[in-house]
């Protein structure tokens, strides 16, 4: 039911979350954070089974920082994101695995910014966009057809919006406002929270 | 140079392993064995276990205490707690009077919801564990530390079958503190919370005449109102509402109320507020 | 296909059938009064609708002021009774003193809880007297949730015996009725009364009934006969 919305534009990643907390039928909680912070630019949005989710990226975001006290120097995204990738690797193949769908964002001198999406079996890619959960049926599509290389912020924060008022206008689950955060040269910033528009009567 | 080795920091194999509530192995000295957890060898927790006492052509059923309704919020003057007394095994009623918040310490309550032993056994082991962090820190754990605490250890044994949703109340130096904690491991912290089978019942009053600056009185007549309707609509709840009040001097227990003499109160005050 | 039917043949090595309990009757019952407690039990073991005893009490002798009754799967009584008068040897030896009811009952709760993923099939009451030389009644869960009460019945004809309970010594639910706490000697025909009635009814529950009363001058037991058949 959750959703992890993930769009990379020419100079930064945007990432958005749902905040809802959900236990069966029960939304226990409506502002929800979902995004983990790695390092000073590295941003991990997480869903999933209940208590996987915190615990598996709790650990990654540990050992990311463990990592730069160790040596010096700070993972790439890519580096961060290949580590998370062989740690859910080996969940998988152990006797109770994680349930969870990363997105994970992130911004490096060398790179630039960058957006993988990795889910529960381990699968990992390089996106320009990318979206986990029920959303993604709906609003994939949108991306397909509007997304461009070298978005600014408010191009992106408009292709959001798209994304997010489909999601409200045609999935059964009331998911809330969704939060909104974007990695760039200057680090982590926070972005507020945007709420679908409401639906309209035709 | 990095920070661990200015630090002079070591990984040790045993770090974070302090809480550990020894392994579980696999022992047939039963004196031994009552000594530790035991799980059995070769066996499928899962379902095997659990069919052996649950399956309907089987004769032997073990039920566990279960079926609740507690609630607890936040407001300006505090945390209020409140939650029912039934304990129910199948469709028998066990207990009328069982104690649903678990007195941790005078600046910590835990709530039961779920499984009664679960919820009684770990919530003690959370009391030792929050002791020992005061003894050797010299100040009270905090309610985020406390309740991270038992989210952890339960999800050591997620998967096992183990059934609870626990509210754990405090004030510490951050002001009053709320979290939910449950046996998938979650958990959240917010301003209000409802756990166990009549939950959806107690949200629906709370939600509706809930705000931040409530005084005492309203405070406690939400508390009890929410658990008083959740037992009317919810037969797994019931018995006698307990309402307690988390202050900045700790604890407070205000009332315990039979839900009968509730209703017949609150059918009172429905009639008289008709004419 | 040929790496997928190799995957498919993999089993992890599981037995084929699991049924480690059985449920062979019995009813247990717990009074605590002011200066005492009883536990009854029936005496009757059965196996679906083979009696094999009709000789066999459930109420153990803890220490001198402590009484368990304890009915189930007997296969797991024997197992836990024997555990526990270990465990109250054990304590007496090094502590030089019987171990107290109320550190009996959280004993036993945490040994039922460690077979909580494996549990004992038992239902368990403790009774005896408190450190004032009050009488006190501790029910248990099969895993070891506990709560002290007043009187309590477990086992086969709990659901019988407890609502006339509820009446009789709770009280419960009856206007501008307060009960008035029992003597020893009314409980006791209290309890033959209702296992009478429970015998009637119940296949798992008859031919005899131990009562044993704990008070300050100790442990007395006494035989009261049910329905034999």
């Amino acid at each position: 039911m959750e959703c992890l919305i993930g769009i990379q534009g020419k100079d930064f990643v945007l990432v958005a979350t749902d905040t809802v907390s959900a236990r069966s039928v029960v939304a226990m909680k409506d502002d929800h954070d979902k995004m983990y912070k790695l390092s000073d630019s590295l941003l991990m949005a997480v869903c999933g089974e209940a208590g996987d989710s915190i615990q598996f990226s709790e650990y990654i975001a540990k050992n990311v920082q463990l990592y730069k006290m160790k040596n010096g120097y700070e993972l790439s995204t890519h580096a961060a994101a290949n580590f998370t990738r062989r740690n859910m690797a080996e969940s998988l193949r152990s006797p109770r695995s994680h349930l969870v769908n990363l997105l994970i964002a992130g911004y490096d001198n060398e790179q630039g910014p960058s957006l993988y999406f990795l889910d529960y079996l381990a699968s990992l890619n390089k996106l320009p966009f990318a979206i986990h959960g029920y959303g993604s049926l709906f609003a994939l599509s949108i991306m397909d057809k509007y997304y461009q290389k070298d978005l600014d912020f408010d191009g992106a924060k408009d292709l959001l919006m798209k994304c997010i008022n489909e999601i409200q206008k045609r999935f059964i689950v009331n998911l809330g406002k969704f939060r909104l955060r974007i990695v760039d040269k200057n680090g982590i910033q926070d972005k507020g929270t945007i709420a679908p528009q409401p639906i309209i009567a035709a | 140079m990095a920070l661990a080795d200015v630090c002079g920091f070591k990984l040790n194999e045993d770090f974070g392993n302090d809480y550990s509530f020894g392994t579980l192995p696999t022992v047939n000295d039963a004196l031994k064995a009552s000594l530790n957890f035991t799980v059995p060898a070769g066996v499928n927790l899962q379902s095997d276990v659990y069919s052996a006492f649950n399956d309907d052509s089987n004769n032997v059923k073990i039920h566990f205490e279960h079926g609740t309704t507690t609630l607890a919020f936040k407001y300006q003057n505090g945390v209020i707690v409140a939650v029912d007394s039934r304990a129910t095994m199948g469709p028998s009623i066990e207990s009328q009077n069982v104690k649903k918040v678990i007195e941790i310490n005078p600046y910590l309550l835990g709530t039961m919801a779920g499984g009664a032993a679960d919820c009684m056994f770990w919530e003690r082991v959370l009391a030792r564990q929050c002791r020992i962090y005061e003894l050797r820190n010299k100040e009270r754990i905090s309610v985020a530390a406390a309740s991270k605490l038992l989210a952890n250890i339960v999800y050591d044994y997620k998967g096992m079958g183990l059934s609870m949703g626990t509210m754990i109340i405090g004030w510490d130096k951050k002001g009053p503190g709320l979290y939910y904690v449950d046996s998938d491991g979650d958990r959240l912290s917010n301003y209000v919370f409802s756990a166990g089978s009549g939950s959806v019942y107690a949200y629906g009053v709370i939600d509706s005449g809930y705000k931040w600056d409530l005084s005492d009185q309203e405070a406690y007549e939400l508390g009890k109102r929410g658990i008083y309707h959740a037992t009317h609509r919810d037969a797994y709840s019931g018995g006698i509402v307990s309402l307690y009040h988390m202050k900045q001097t700790g604890w407070e227990k205000i009332s315990m109320t039979d839900v009968t003499d509730l209703h017949y109160q609150y059918a009172a005050e429905k009639e008289k507020a008709r004419k | 296909m040929a790496s997928a039917s190799v995957l498919s043949e993999y089993k992890a090595p599981v037995s084929a059938h699991f049924s480690p309990y059985d449920f062979n009757g019995g009813t247990v019952l717990a009074i605590a009064g002011n200066d005492f407690a009883l536990i009854a039990t029936d005496t009757r073991l059965s196996q679906g609708f083979a009696i094999h005893s009709r000789e066999c009490p459930k109420t153990f002798t803890l220490t001198n002021n402590t009484i368990l009754g304890c009915c189930g799967f007997h296969g797991d009584v024997l197992t836990l009774t024997k555990t526990l008068a270990a465990r109250l040897q054990i304590f007496e030896k090094d502590h030089n003193k019987p171990m107290p009811t109320a550190s009996i009952a959280a004993m036993l709760s945490t040994i039922l809880y460690y077979r909580r993923f494996f549990p004992y099939y038992t239902h368990n009451v403790v009774a005896g007297l408190d450190e004032e030389g009050k009488g006190c009644v501790y029910s248990f869960d099969p895993v070891g949730c506990y709560e002290k009460e007043s009187f309590r019945a477990k086992g086969s004809a709990s659901a019988m015996l407890q609502p006339l309970l509820d009446n009789q010594i709770g009280g419960k639910n009856q206007n501008g009725y307060t009960a008035q706490s029992l003597t020893s000697t009314q409980c006791v025909a209290l309890v033959k009364d209702v296992f009478t009635s429970a015998a009637e009814r119940d296949i798992y529950t008859g031919d005899n009934i131990i009562i044993s009363v704990v008070n300050k001058i100790g442990i007395t037991s006494e035989k009261f006969q049910l329905r034999r058949d």
